[in-house]
């Protein structure tokens, strides 16, 4: 694939990658953008490279999880060197323990705010789930991906993308379920 | 309360489309990975540089030497070399020593002016 191919390739997966981009990065838009530009860095550098053995927004997606893996690897050492240097701990979980996505500054009209509540309902749900049923949920309902694809993204059987599958959607919808009733 | 997959479906279409109207164009995260790919690519030189003036420097080092190693033209025989230190071996009266004595005269002789030999 040659670098014009490529390009016109990862723009029209773009928009795609960035949502899943979000999901690896716990809904934090700003890793989210770093992450995406460190995968397309990988694929211009031809340091990750299609092979053809899926397809090509699969192949992507999957180094998209991996180079999120790796970030938040690399952020969770830098935490602790710095954790280390101040010599206390932080209190508060900040911005990423919720995953929730920010509220809008201005008021928004009722039915925008539903919405709104609604996706953060979703996205607080998504975050209580195990990584793999959060990620398997993702990849098939968010990314109409099939299961086997996502068992290809996610680097793990079938039988296990199945198996995280059927439980975290029962999870989700007893999650979701809760947050409405309340 | 159960959900089914059409409504979990419905709420992460809703998601994602709010994602969609988030997402950072195209053009600037691809722009900005390029920009990172070009100033990847310029340690890479370096090295190739410092490789090329290393041999430059050696190849320099290696002509030096090999040109004050060869011997020069200008060097005298060993027989004609005269060592600079010869002089401290000429020590006083030592020309005396360079004749052959005769018996009948004094050696004071020579080395004392006597009036016949003021009149020669």
């Amino acid at each position: 694939m040659d670098d014009v191919e490529l390009k016109r390739e990862l723009e029209r997966a773009h928009a795609d990658c960035f949502g899943w981009a979000m999901a690896c990065c716990r809904r934090d838009r700003d890793d989210a953008e770093e992450v995406l530009q460190t995968v397309y860095l990988t694929v211009l550098d031809g340091r990750a490279r299609y092979n053809g053995r899926s397809s090509f927004r699969t192949w992507l997606f999957g180094v998209i999880r991996l180079t999120a893996a790796s970030e938040r690897r690399k952020a969770w050492l830098r935490g602790l060197l710095l954790e280390r240097e101040s010599g206390k701990r932080d209190g508060g979980g900040g911005k990423r323990e919720a995953g929730i996505l920010a509220p809008d500054s201005f008021p928004a009209p009722d039915a925008e705010v539903e919405l709104e509540s609604r996706r953060q309902s979703l996205g607080h749900s998504l975050a209580q789930l195990a990584a793999r049923q959060r990620e398997v949920l993702q990849l098939v309902f968010y990314h109409d991906l099939t299961v086997d694809e996502a068992a290809t993204v996610m680097r793990i059987s079938v039988g296990s993308a199945r198996t995280h599958y059927a439980r975290g959607k029962a999870r989700l919808a007893t999650l979701l379920g809760n947050s409405r009733e309340l | 309360m159960t959900m089914d997959d059409n409504e979990l479906r419905r709420q992460f279409t809703e998601l994602r489309e709010a994602d969609k109207d988030r997402a950072p164009a195209f053009a600037q995260i691809y722009g900005r990975a390029r920009t990172r790919a070009s100033l990847r690519r310029t340690p890479r030189v370096r090295p190739l540089v410092l490789a090329a003036a290393a041999v430059v420097v050696i190849a320099a080092l290696s002509l030096a030497y090999g040109r004050s190693s060869t011997p020069s033209t200008t060097t005298p025989a060993i027989a004609t070399w005269r060592a600079p230190t010869d002089v401290l071996l000429q020590t006083p009266g030592s020309e005396l020593l360079g004749v052959m004595p005769a018996l009948s005269k004094s050696i004071l002789d020579e080395m004392i002016p006597t009036p016949s030999n003021k009149g020669t």
